[in-house]
């Protein structure tokens, strides 16, 4: 991705491993998850999840992108091991519909208003009628 | 224009969503080096002491209802002055549609200061017209 | 929230900030815009909930209905304040995804431009800072001082607060011999200011008694919420984004990257008024060294539209760090533009650092994390035990009158 950022596709099933090894190898104190973006593709179904995580000893943001399909969006939640996710995941559920399993402060209306969230209108959708 | 509010109009802010650039000039206004206070003009402490409600920010369906009740609970003898594109029609947010375009679809507004932010003078200028403290220049008719 | 939190708590304090943070399409007309609903035992703080009640306009849906060009103008509105980073983070996404390349003229104003930013944010909230803890004085005096920074910004830029001074691919106005020696007079003028707020606020006993020890965040913690900018830096982080990557003119000027190992609020207010006086020699530096050539883009000779592609750009705000991403499929309008403010994640995921603190300490915690100010409206004190609800102002928070 420009300029420069190495990006990385993976599962959504490794999703967590991958981010406690980073832990691990880095330490806390190296990283920290800058931000947590949901892209609608749907002309091919699937909606992307991109993890940008920026490392303090390589002085760059790696991306780590995650696809789920657009029927059915569950990725893990990483709350436990990253308080910091829980802006990020709680706006991509709201906007996007994108559930996040085992964070258990999802809810709609976080940004959305209610008449808006009680239709089950996900806006950041291509689809949506808003 | 009441003579009672003449000399010494208490103003109230009220930021309805904007983007805070007029809000920083409108606190910029109250600063020593524009001096409003030669003129009597100082922020009032609460709402129920205001004389002047002065309104910023593209207005939000949300904050149009907190508006409503703002102008109500202020007592009689009131003006309301918009500053900014953004309380005149919504500024460069026109098209959204969770704004309701404007303050004056909410509260009836006695002047608009126009300008993206406009500047401190201009703020106070508009405040010193509405009180009939400035000479109002005639213009020419032809 | 915990329910046994709330049965130990014996009051409530609900604390409005409205900021402008540009998530999503919808307006939240959630039920009334709190923001920070403190739990509180008596003095001690025992639970806080972040509610969620910004006042969205609708900016990222706007974005892309809208084309390029027009984008960029909206950009600019997201927030006053901050508005040339907004701006130039937008501007060189759009440069990465069309393979454009600024002048080197060009990138040295840009940089100007946006270090005479960095001053005037960092002023204003010094100056917050000062009102809320009582020293009403120093608040009109830096507010006095810091006229003088927007006089100079006017000059390079043509605005007081909202320079609209980038274009894909260089700037809009240039500055002559004549307006440089003005900003060098002006520059001079306002160091030895910045040098005196400076030791102020190291050695007054008022500031120093209020804001020492209050607020101390570990490194471990700032990294794993995801704080971002001065918060990082006063917590011993060496993070900076314009030395890490270095865009624009950042390469060439020479700078030090602050960074403050304590973590309480006056380590973050120190670091503001520390890189304050950096971007004053990073300004002086620049007037001195602007290499020649064109700097201003004619606009007539801009492409329609934008190849497809997809661009990551990050800029240092002066609250933080402030990413655009932009995902563009071919067109003149853009396919998805995400925002990212610092203050999302420094506001949002800032609930864990006011627990067992003293009431009167969280209006100096919120204000040193640099949420938006002049949003900040009255606060309302819920008792919970008599179910009595009363209005007061941040400051008097701060000032210890409001505890029931």
């Amino acid at each position: 991705m420009k300029p420069n950022r190495p990006r990385f596709h993976i599962d959504a099933n490794n999703l967590r491993e991958v981010i406690a090894l980073l832990k691990q190898r880095l330490g806390e104190e190296s990283f920290y998850i800058s931000n947590i973006i949901g892209v609608d593709r749907m002309a091919e179904g699937i909606i992307e999840v991109n993890y940008f995580i920026h490392v303090v000893p390589l002085a760059n943001t790696i991306v780590i992108r995650v696809t789920v399909p657009r029927d059915k969006p569950q990725v893990p939640s990483l709350i436990d091991m990253i308080p910091g996710v829980y802006s990020g995941e709680c706006e991509t559920y709201d906007l996007l519909g994108v559930e996040f399993i085992g964070n258990k402060y999802l809810r709609r209306g976080f940004f959305v208003p209610i008449d808006v969230a009680s239709k089950n209108v996900f806006p950041l959708r291509k689809d949506a009628k808003v | 224009m009441s003579r009672l509010i003449k000399y010494s109009p208490w103003l109230v802010h009220f930021n309805t969503g904007a983007c805070n650039g007029c809000d920083i000039e409108v606190l910029a206004a109250i600063t020593p080096l524009y001096d409003p206070e030669r003129y009597g003009v100082k922020l009032s402490p609460s709402i129920r002491h205001g004389d002047i409600l002065i309104v910023t920010g593209v207005v939000t369906k949300k904050a149009a209802e907190r508006l409503k009740r703002l102008y109500e609970q202020m007592p009689d003898i009131k003006y309301v002055v918009a500053v900014g594109a953004c309380a005149y029609d919504g500024g460069v947010f026109k098209g959204s549609y969770s704004i309701s375009g404007g303050a004056n679809k909410v509260v009836p507004v006695n002047a608009y200061v126009p300008g993206c932010p406009p500047r401190p003078e201009e703020i106070l200028r508009a405040l010193l017209l509405l009180l009939k403290r400035e000479k109002v220049e005639e213009t020419e008719q032809h | 929230m915990e329910d046994e939190v709330v049965e130990k708590a014996t009051s409530l304090i609900k604390i409005p900030v409205t900021l402008e943070i540009p998530i999503g399409p919808q307006h939240p007309a959630i039920h009334e815009p709190v923001l920070l609903k403190v739990y509180a035992d008596g003095e001690e703080i025992v639970g806080v909930e972040i509610g969620t009640g910004y006042n969205h306009r609708g900016v990222e849906k706007l974005l892309e209905n809208n084309t390029f060009y027009k984008d960029k103008f909206i950009a600019s509105r997201i927030c006053g304040i901050c508005n040339t980073v907004h701006e130039n983070c937008f501007t060189r996404a759009v440069e990465y995804v069309a393979g454009m390349e600024p002048s080197p003229r060009a990138k040295y104003l840009r940089v100007l431009v946006m270090e005479l930013e960095r001053i005037h944010s960092h002023m204003i909230i010094n100056a917050i800072m000062a009102e809320i803890i009582g020293f009403d004085t120093l608040f009109m005096y830096i507010m006095r001082d810091r006229e003088l920074v927007m006089k100079a910004k006017e000059i390079v830029s043509g605005g007081r607060v909202l320079a609209e001074f980038h274009m894909f691919g260089g700037v809009r106005r240039d500055i002559d011999d004549i307006k440089r020696d003005r900003l060098i007079e002006i520059l001079k003028k306002v160091e030895p200011r910045l040098k005196y707020y400076r030791k102020l606020f190291e050695n007054d006993p008022t500031i120093s008694k209020r804001l020492t020890e209050i607020g101390v965040l570990k490194a471990k913690d700032a990294t794993s919420h995801g704080m971002l900018g001065p918060i990082l830096r006063g917590s011993g982080i060496r993070s900076d984004v314009r030395a890490e990557d270095k865009y624009d003119a950042y390469g060439e000027i020479p700078f030090n990257v602050i960074v403050r190992g304590e973590g309480d609020s006056l380590a973050r207010m120190l670091v503001r008024w520390d890189e304050a006086l950096e971007s004053l020699e990073m300004c002086k530096y620049i007037l001195e060294h602007l290499p020649s050539g064109s700097a201003v883009v004619d606009e007539r000779k801009l492409p329609r539209t934008f190849p497809p592609g997809e661009s990551f750009a990050r800029v240092e705000a002066p609250r933080g760090e402030l990413t655009y991403y932009i995902q563009h499929t071919g067109g003149n309008k853009p396919y998805r533009v995400k925002v990212r403010t610092p203050s999302f994640n420094n506001i949002i995921n800032s609930g864990f650092s006011y627990l067992g603190h003293s009431i009167a300490d969280v209006p100096v915690i919120l204000v040193s994390y640099d949420p938006c100010i002049s949003c900040m409206e009255r606060a309302i004190v819920v008792d919970l035990k008599k179910g009595v609800e009363k209005r007061v102002t941040l400051r008097e928070i701060a000032m210890g009158v409001a505890a029931p």
